[in-house]
């Protein structure tokens, strides 16, 4: 049978087929593109800035962040401020806090019999909004990070601000979604730990217990994170087993005959990305303690992506610190990115997981422009002998609704998967 | 009445312009021009309050009657081309028929700057001039038949080269008319500023 | 009083106006005014598939995105959803640069890409029939204050004074230049911008189109607590139907005289001012903004 899955930045069309009343196979079909890929070529590079964040509404800066790193990659050398560096990661940061609070409250509350919370996701998204566009003047679809820096100054009054919007989100995550104090964090290792806790997070991972659910949604427990930053490390985790050494190179996409989703494979195996393969990579003790139990189901895949927000709302705080308002934002590059023949490559930690960019320029203009986003990672289809991420965890299941929840629990974003 | 008195003003540029290019600027005064046009020194005053302001005013006479010519060359739906060689023609005409304009931009507002000091910062006394000249670059730039580049190193080479030559009529080193020079002077800044 | 009823339809897009519209601080308040029937994130009575198959009693159809012939929608036609909603509307709101003008998915590999009755300025007269009840709500993405105060307006039944481009003149009138931060240093003439400081005008070096782009983003602030021009991004022109130019960040110029000047001011009016401005120097825009 097939279904519509809708509301997720666009469609997507996952075939069933059952065997013995269980999913025995399904096929994910993204039905539209834009050619994103196609539309850069042949641009100035630094046009790259402002068509890259239309990749996709909901996660866009990151990718503005990809597209300016990947032009600074294309140099040998170039001088990009620590104040620069540490801005870009603080708006970066701000819309993966904003994109976790929508995806819980927006996508996730519905499968667990309870509406929509719209005030609840839009606050705190509201006020995150708020805190990139000081730095970056508007949300979403700024274009302030550029090759050299980013282009607005900061002023100590900017910082007050944005940390009073900080403080607002901090306050608003410790009365709704996990009532403790996020200074307390440190406290909570194991599951046994949230056993007090109480708020929206809280209930829905006992809804999930109290459905006898915490192990759907399993895969391959093989995780893989490319993007390295403050808070993140570059790694990839198979059965807990942790190892850095990643190249990015071996990154590779396939077409797909039916979708316009291309799938992405390294070292030709299927991993999943996102905030459980950081907390995986990151060896966080309370989402190992969850893998532990019940391994990479959607209990801790949830549990993982809402855990990340508090954790993100800390780092914030001491990156906005350690702020030096004496250095400079920009950094003019001594060459000009058009006159550069060459190749760039970059990685970041978007919402959803890593995402990838690769430019290539030559005579002054982008010669070819690769997107490889978290969503073709987790969501794309693969074949019988090898299913991709969310097909794996999709299969044996005995409904289509639970399917569809399984599906949604790795975020679909269709927009930026067929980008 | 305000019509009159800018007649009259016009007139005193006029005799100034005179006075200026045979006697000197520093060895014209006030008197004199009254004395040339008949006027008191006291009503001369009721026109123009001293002779720096004099000057001043001149200036921007010069710089609106160029203006007015180069604008109308600039409506014309005619090739950069034909424009450059109309804007020489226009200026050699110009240091033909009332030298002591000509004279006044080259000998006086450019090399008495402490008069112009004030009043005159910049460009702003031959604005309508520039203006102009600016146009007639970004449009030959737009239709693709000039150049792009620094918007100086172009009006340097404009003016310098029609200043030198008028320079050299007047240093009567020049074998022929200027206006036999209008064809070559306007092809070869064309040629220079093409692109 | 009861509910206007909506529906949200993303055709091509990259779905930013649906996000930018989520930044309405007042979602709730509207949403005791309005119900989508349909809307891309927030939940509705009716799915996609109903509302593909079957005539929904609505009353305003918002497109956002770009449209073509052959984009496909949910295993239709985006057109013929268009087409099927239009006729039981009262109006209709292109929200966004890319229902509008065909904005940044113009360059896509589909055939004849463009906005409901705009390919950039040209009207592209496919949907003529359409064209009066139509209002545009140009911008990339759209401003949701000016959607949400547009969508009230229509509920409202005031009559809009519209543009050329069918665009509400009570927020386009405006260039993106007035209440700029900057605008000192451009009425001035200030032209040694750079990027990372509080101080100088994009328009001279760096692509700002702010004096002669429309909308009200320096009126009405985005997040509502900036803007682009403020934090020292160029204006991009990202509400005009010839979003996205080539070259971005860079002030076309010819002779070093920018080519495209504040809207309704003739070159010569320009260039006569810029030439008395450039000749004074004014101290305190030549300084840092907070030296001592």
């Amino acid at each position: 049978m097939i279904k519509l899955i809708e509301k997720i930045e666009g469609e997507a069309k996952l075939n069933f087929s059952f065997k013995d009343n269980k999913i025995d196979d399904v096929s994910v079909d993204f039905m539209s593109t834009r050619h994103v890929e196609d539309i850069l070529k042949g641009k100035t590079p630094l046009d790259a800035l402002v068509i890259n964040p239309r990749v996709c509404g909901i996660c866009g800066h990151a990718h503005l962040i990809a597209t300016v790193r990947a032009l600074e990659a294309c140099y040998e050398d170039i001088q990009i401020s620590n104040k620069a560096k540490i801005i870009r990661e603080l708006t970066l940061t701000f819309e993966l806090i904003q994109n976790h609070f929508k995806w819980f409250y927006l996508t996730i509350f519905p499968f667990f019999g309870v509406k929509q919370e719209i005030a609840k996701a839009l606050y705190p998204t509201q006020l995150m909004g708020k805190a990139i566009a000081v730095f970056g003047g508007q949300y979403p679809h700024t274009s302030y990070a550029i090759v050299g820096g980013v282009v607005c100054e900061v002023t100590n009054m900017d910082i007050i601000k944005v940390q009073r919007y900080i403080d607002e989100t901090t306050d608003f995550f410790e009365k709704n979604v996990l009532s403790i104090q996020n200074s307390d964090l440190k406290t909570l290792n194991t599951l046994n730990d949230l056993s007090h806790v109480k708020g929206d997070l809280r209930d829905i991972l006992k809804k999930i217990e109290q459905n006898d659910w915490q192990n759907l949604g399993k895969s391959y427990d093989r995780f893989i994170a490319f993007g390295e930053s403050s808070y993140f490390k570059k790694g990839k985790s198979i059965k807990t087993r942790v190892t850095q050494n990643l190249a990015i190179d071996d990154v590779k996409e396939t077409d797909s005959t039916t979708s316009f989703a291309k799938s992405v494979h390294y070292h030709d195996q299927y991993y999943e990305v996102g905030p459980l393969a950081r907390a995986m990579i990151g060896k966080n003790p309370l989402i190992k303690d969850a893998h532990r139990r019940y391994g990479d189901s959607i209990f801790t895949r949830i549990l993982a992506r809402v855990y990340e927000i508090p954790q993100l709302l800390e780092h914030t705080k001491i990156l906005i610190e350690s702020l030096d308002l004496s250095e400079p934002s920009y950094i003019k590059p001594e060459v000009d990115i058009s006159q550069l023949n060459a190749v760039g490559i970059s990685a970041v930690e978007a919402a959803r997981g890593t995402l990838i960019h690769k430019v290539e320029i030559e005579d002054l203009k982008i010669k070819s422009y690769e997107i490889i986003t978290p969503t073709q990672w987790n969501l794309c289809g693969g074949h019988e002998q090898n299913l991709g991420v969310s097909q794996k965890a999709m299969i044996g299941l005995d409904n289509v609704k639970l399917a569809e929840m399984v599906f949604k629990t790795f975020d679909v974003c269709s927009v930026c998967t067929t980008h | 009445m305000n019509d009159k008195k800018e007649q009259k003003k016009e007139q005193i540029i006029v005799a100034s312009l005179h006075l200026f290019a045979t006697k000197g600027f520093y060895n014209t005064t006030i008197p004199d021009i009254a004395l040339s046009l008949k006027m008191s020194v006291g009503n001369m005053y009721n026109y123009f309050k001293s002779k720096d302001l004099l000057a001043k005013e001149i200036i921007k006479f010069v710089s609106s009657y160029f203006g007015r010519k180069i604008k109308a060359i600039n409506e014309e739906n005619i090739s950069t081309k034909e424009k450059t060689r109309k804007i020489v023609e226009v200026y050699f005409q110009t240091a033909l028929l009332k030298p002591e304009m000509i004279d006044y931009f080259l000998r006086i507002y450019l090399s008495t700057r402490e008069v112009f000091k004030e009043g005159c910062e910049g460009m702003i006394c031959v604005n309508d001039f520039v203006t102009e000249i600016m146009i007639y670059f970004e449009e030959g730039v737009k239709c693709g038949d000039l150049r792009d580049q620094d918007f100086f190193s172009a009006f340097g080479l404009f003016m310098g080269y029609m200043g030198g030559m008028v320079f050299l009529k007047g240093e009567n080193v020049l074998p022929k008319e200027l206006d036999q020079y209008i064809d070559d002077v306007s092809s070869n800044i064309y040629k220079a500023l093409s692109a | 009083m009861k509910k206007t009823r909506v529906l949200w339809l993303t055709l091509m897009s990259c779905n930013g106006n649906t996000h930018s519209f989520l930044n309405y601080p007042y979602i709730e308040q509207f949403l005791n005014d309005f119900e989508f029937i349909y809307h891309p994130i927030i939940d509705s009575d009716y799915t996609l598939e109903e509302i593909i198959s079957q005539d929904i009693a609505c009353d305003i159809l918002l497109i956002e995105g770009s449209v073509a012939d052959d984009f496909i929608k949910a295993g239709v036609p985006g057109i013929d959803i268009i087409k099927r909603y239009a006729k039981i509307v009262e109006k209709i709101v292109t929200v966004g640069t890319c229902a509008t003008f065909g904005g940044i998915f113009r360059e896509s590999n589909y055939k004849d890409v463009s906005g409901l009755h705009f390919q950039e300025e040209r009207r592209t007269d496919k949907y003529n029939d359409l064209f009066e009840k139509t209002v545009s709500i140009s911008g990339c993405p759209v401003h949701p204050e000016v959607l949400v105060s547009t969508l009230y307006a229509i509920k409202k039944g005031l009559s809009l004074k519209l543009d050329a481009y069918l665009r509400p003149k009570e927020y386009f009138s405006y260039t993106i230049h007035n209440g700029c931060t900057r605008n000192e240093y451009f009425e001035y003439k200030v032209d040694n911008h750079h990027f990372g400081e509080l101080e100088g005008c994009m328009f001279y070096d760096h692509g700002c189109r702010g004096p002669f782009t429309h909308g009200s983003c320096n009126k009405i602030l985005w997040n509502e607590v900036n803007s682009k021009t403020r934090a020292g991004l160029p204006c991009m022109g990202c509400t005009e139907p010839s979003f996205p130019k080539r070259n971005i960040f860079e002030t076309k110029k010819n002779m070093g005289i920018p080519e495209f000047l504040p809207v309704g001011v003739s070159k010569r009016t320009y260039l006569t001012l810029a030439g008395i401005t450039k000749a004074f120097t004014i101290d305190r825009l030549e300084k840092k903004l907070f030296d001592d």
